[in-house]
């Protein structure tokens, strides 16, 4: 297999609003990302779309719909989807690419822009549910969640205040991040505690928003990186996916084997066997604070129900031993489905290269590990790069 | 098990009805800003040129799709337009048949890459590739700055 590396990543703000199109959006990462890579389109020889269900933006097919401004126009073009799995899937995608051989360069570029649905997303997700089970009940997605976070506190002992520490630490994180949705450099415990109740025990700031955004990457084989003399760049050591039963009721709902298996798989071919020695940083998907924590112990960097006693004693904290969600993530900057690839692969490309500024982790870090999870909340997607 | 017996109806088949609901605001974008407040404010159609590939897109795009560049330069599309295919519908979306058959074209024009489709404002015996057009805009006061602000395209009587 080619050894392949990330030599390129961008992504636009992440804004409830934005004016720009689905492809504008595109257009903006993409250039960011080959201007960062210091390449032309002309120099990519395939692209990978990913981007969540057509209903968030109201276009069928919105992988065509993308490809101008995805860089994809007469190119070997294909879209991803794998949910909110998309934000690290489509990495792996543009991995397998490189790493076949088959292409020297891929382009990945994911994009979400769900201000269209009116009157708010929620409407559409609400038909990802089963038709004739659950739909009849009139459900909103964050039931599930809710009894999940729920299920995980109650197995444990979990109090809600080590809980709402995730929140706080990934909204002040997100203050240095230019694309910032919902950074807070002031946001308290209490201030989560005492927001509005959704579905308990899920209040309003334990959720992300519904963001617009777009996001992109660039992989590359090691041919071509030392052949144009790429400096910056971080190699995808290993990339794992997995996806569990489609009844939410078979799953386990205090620990997600779906992101295990997937993790284990891409320690395995990462040559990682003890994963919290040998990772140094971590960037789990968080678009619920509890999801961060169920998403370490996924990753086997926490015991099972040991992820809220880190973050509790600052573990997980920009300056501890484990820095976990540096880039703000998705609580903090935002949360376009697809494009939080920006606060995953291109945040782990960001501080293994030096160039995440204000958010540079400030001790040496040489590998991180990102994941993200989606489909019907049962799909995990791993990938771990290294200096 | 399945049903065996053929049937047109599924209500006969033990069943839960619903419907998707979904409602959509579109936004036109940065380019399609420009495009559709110049179509209303001053009856122009614009578009977007890319100097370094020596093209000019209709619809505009703020960006090349070939050599990737922002575009910022606009230009005035020319007039009179070509008629490259047509089609003439006779029956709607939902199959009923139409009492007249529409006419409906892609119109293309010298020098832009891409045109619009839009109706062709002539009868179906006189619709025709290779049509010299025009637009047809609504007047200034109906015009909202939409795709319907064109009524359609028009035959140009003198050759150009």
């Amino acid at each position: 297999m080619t050894k392949v590396g990330v030599i390129g990543a961008g992504m636009t703000l992440f804004r409830r609003r934005l004016q720009e199109t689905g492809k504008e959006l595109c257009f903006e990462a993409t250039k960011m990302a080959l201007d960062s890579a210091g390449i032309t389109r002309g120099d990519v020889d395939m692209v990978v779309c990913g981007t969540a269900p057509d209903a968030f933006d109201g276009v069928a097919m919105k992988g065509e719909y993308l490809l101008d401004g995805s860089g994809g126009f007469r190119k070997p073009y294909t879209r991803v989807f794998t949910g909110g799995g998309t934000g690290v899937f489509s990495t792996i995608a543009g991995w397998w690419h490189v790493a076949s051989g088959l292409a020297d360069v891929a382009l990945v570029v994911n994009e979400e822009k769900m201000s269209s649905c009116q009157p708010h997303p929620q409407s559409v997700f609400a038909n990802i549910w089963d038709p004739i089970l659950d739909r009849p009940l009139k459900p909103n997605l964050v039931w599930i969640f809710a009894m999940e976070m729920n299920r995980y506190m109650s197995v444990y002992g979990v109090k809600k205040e080590d809980i709402a520490r995730v929140a706080v630490k990934n909204k002040r994180n997100a203050v240095g991040h230019p694309c910032a949705q919902l950074a807070d450099p002031n946001i308290t415990v209490d201030d989560v505690l005492n927001s509005e109740v959704m579905a308990w025990p899920v209040q309003r700031l334990d959720i992300s928003p519904p963001s617009d955004g777009a996001s992109a990457v660039v992989l590359a084989s090691e041919d071509f990186i030392r052949k144009r003399r790429i400096k910056d760049r971080a190699w995808v050591s290993g990339v794992g996916w997995c996806i569990d039963s489609t009844m939410w009721t078979d799953r386990d709902l205090v620990f997600p084997e779906y992101v295990a298996r997937a993790a284990k798989h891409a320690y395995k071919m990462a040559k990682i066997d003890d994963p919290r020695r040998q990772i140094d940083f971590a960037e789990p998907y968080d678009p619920f604070d509890y999801k961060e924590l169920h998403h370490l112990e996924g990753l086997l960097l926490a015991d099972k129900g040991e992820a809220p006693v880190l973050t509790r004693e600052g573990v997980t904290e920009r300056d501890g031993k484990m820095p976990v969600c540096p880039s703000g993530g998705l609580l903090g900057v935002g949360n376009p489905i697809a494009a939080t690839m920006g606060m995953k692969i291109g945040e782990l490309f960001w501080q293994l290269t030096g160039q995440a500024g204000k958010r540079q982790i400030p001790h040496e870090v040489h590998t991180g590990v990102s994941q993200a999870w989606g489909d019907l909340m049962q799909y995990g997607s791993v990938v771990v790069m290294s200096a | 098990m399945t049903f065996l017996d053929r049937t047109t109806d599924a209500r006969k088949f033990r069943h839960w009805e619903g419907n998707v609901e979904a409602d959509y605001i579109y936004t036109s974008g940065v380019a399609g800003e420009r495009f559709f407040v110049a179509l209303r404010d001053d009856g122009r159609m614009l578009a977007s040129r890319c100097p370094a590939c020596k093209l000019d897109y209709l619809p505009p795009r703020m960006f090349c799709e070939d050599c990737f560049a922002e575009l910022t330069e606009y230009v005035d599309v020319p007039q009179a337009g070509r008629v490259a295919a047509v089609t003439l519908a006779h029956v709607d979306r939902t199959g009923t048949k139409l009492s007249n058959p529409q006419v409906w074209a892609f119109v293309t024009f010298e020098g832009i890459r891409g045109g619009l489709v839009h109706r062709l404002l002539v009868t179906p015996k006189q619709a025709r590739a290779g049509m010299a057009v025009r637009a047809k805009l609504k007047p200034r006061d109906a015009r909202t700055g939409t795709i319907a602000d064109i009524e359609g395209f028009e035959p140009v009587r003198s050759r150009f």
